[in-house]
């Protein structure tokens, strides 16, 4: 299997949650060239966010291949996650949470810095570097747990900017999102996908794709059923179709 | 007041210090783990294991460590095996210890209500030996340097444990060491706070640091400063009072606790927020 082209590759992958014996995804063949954009859409239960789990190693697959920057899935799960950025569907934070947003953004660099090696001051020029691209550089030495729902979401982003890696795995990046914080948002991802990045971003929500997205994928019930270019997939009225089925349609 | 000899009196102190300063570092992960009931299967383990050493007449303090310190490395595999929540695993093990401890002083007659398991419930100033001091002082050693050196990995994972493993680290290998050092401070503390109460000195040290601080140094800094605090304070609380020296410290943190939450600038800023 060589998957040094692609930044990720998967062939007939699927994964079995413990205890369960439908498989949350299956079967799933995908490529995503080096510098895509793109977007895999589905209502909630389609396996969008295992799919993620799956390709940064959190989850092992139970069959199938995948690579990632060219390593097997299976094989390099702490080589490839310092290599991808993941931003982790928007989670409840603790209100007493005493951690301070520089410091949860250098939490992003951890793995890369490695063990027993102490961050540098190159690594936090790049904190502060990725602060200042999220527009959240005046609050370095704010507690995570004071922060309003988009600026945690940017805080995360940050997290992962400053990992500084080849591909980003973004989970529901506009959930829990203002309109004025979901435009900031979906700059940013544009950004740094001009920025050369690749960006593999899943969603619930058809009109949260932003415009650099070059493909999109529906899932439904674990498995990809249809892709295309951005703007066919939209136009075909598919995707629609089943979010509105399934309920999932804002 | 009681008086005590000199020596016994620098080894009781030395022994409060090391046991508040050990105990409340391995608070700060088990509070933010929401593990705090890790300290409480630990002290019913060591009371297993008291009781075990009661049945095969050996001296119960070596085996109260040993079950506690086992109970404590093999939470996380077994936890991590069976793919259940750590507290799960936790209740399961509390349960199976303390039906450990009744059938050891069953099989034991004569001996189940003697002063050596009991002194194991409470703690004793009595029983601490310059041995464990030492051992304390060795533990509290490889906590700092354990905090200094792994400092980034530690609030990663604090922070969110999924975050961290997606950032490339080994969150397996730090959990168990969380868990292994916390067993370890539960178990060097128990012959002075007791195995019925030393889940009390994880915890509420911890607790209060949390009250008062959104930096996770300064908690790494004052967790263990109000640890070292209580105990001293609760030494001579059992000092005037002649209560057994576990109680006393306890009844100090827990006190120190309940202030804290009563005034906490966090709790305090977050409720007029909310009404505004």
């Amino acid at each position: 299997m060589n998957g040094a082209q692609d930044a990720i590759l998967l062939r007939g992958l699927s994964a079995v949650y413990e205890g369960e014996s439908v498989p949350a995804i299956r079967d799933i063949d995908m490529s995503v060239a080096s510098g895509d954009f793109i977007c895999v859409v589905g209502p909630n239960g389609a396996g969008k966010t295992t799919l993620l789990e799956v390709i940064n190693g959190i989850l092992p697959h139970t069959s199938g291949e995948g690579t990632a920057l060219g390593l097997s899935i299976s094989e390099n799960g702490d080589r490839i996650r310092k290599r991808i950025g993941y931003v982790i569907q928007n989670f409840e934070i603790d209100p007493l949470s005493p951690f301070l947003c520089r410091n949860v953004v250098m939490s992003g660099r951890a793995g890369m810095i490695g063990l027993l090696r102490f961050p540098a001051k190159h690594d936090w020029d790049v904190v502060n570097r990725a602060l200042s691209l999220v527009g959240m550089e005046s609050y370095a030495s704010r507690p995570v747990g004071k922060l309003s729902g988009g600026e945690f979401q940017k805080i995360l982003i940050a997290r992962a900017i400053a990992q500084e890696p080849e591909v980003y795995l973004l989970d529901e990046p506009f959930s829990n999102l203002d309109i004025k914080a979901r435009g900031d948002v979906d700059r940013l991802i544009c950004e740094l996908n001009r920025g050369g990045s690749t960006i593999l971003m899943v969603s619930h929500d058809v009109g949260s794709i932003p415009l650099s997205c070059t493909r999109m994928i529906l899932m439904d019930r674990g498995r990809i059923v249809a892709e295309g270019p951005r703007n066919e997939m939209l136009q075909t009225g598919e995707i629609s179709d089943l979010l509105r089925c399934r309920g999932s349609e804002p | 007041m009681i008086s005590l000899p000199f020596a016994l009196l620098v080894t009781a102190t030395l022994g409060s210090v090391l046991a508040g300063l050990s105990c409340s570092i391995a608070g700060v992960f088990v509070v933010r783990l929401n593990m705090a009931s890790i300290g409480f299967c630990m002290s019913h383990a060591a009371f297993a294991g008291a009781a075990f050493g009661l049945l095969v007449e050996v001296d119960p303090l070596p085996t109260a460590m040993l079950f506690a310190t086992l109970t404590a490395v093999l939470l996380a595999p077994v936890a991590n095996r069976a793919k259940l929540n750590t507290d799960v695993v936790i209740g399961i093990m509390f349960s199976l210890m303390i039906a450990l401890a009744f059938i050891f002083l069953n099989l034991s007659p004569g001996e189940a209500a003697s002063g050596t398991a009991l002194r194991i419930l409470w703690g004793s100033i009595f029983a601490v030996s310059e041995y464990d001091v030492l051992f304390l002082s060795l533990l509290s050693l490889v906590m700092l340097a354990f905090v200094v050196l792994f400092y980034k990995e530690i609030i990663a994972l604090l922070f969110n444990k999924k975050l961290a493993q997606a950032s490339g680290i080994n969150t397996y290998v730090f959990m168990l060491a969380i868990v292994f050092l916390t067993g370890l401070a539960v178990s060097f503390s128990l012959k002075l706070v007791g195995g019925l109460l030393v889940y009390a000195l994880i915890i509420n040290p911890a607790s209060t640091a949390y009250q008062f601080f959104w930096d996770f140094k300064k908690i790494m800094i004052f967790a263990p400063t109000i640890g070292v605090a209580s105990c001293l304070s609760g030494f001579v609380f059992s000092l005037e009072t002649d209560f057994p020296i576990g109680a006393s410290i306890v009844i100090v943190s827990a006190l120190v606790l309940a202030v804290s939450i009563a005034v906490s600038p966090k709790r305090r800023r977050r409720s007029s927020a909310s009404f505004a």
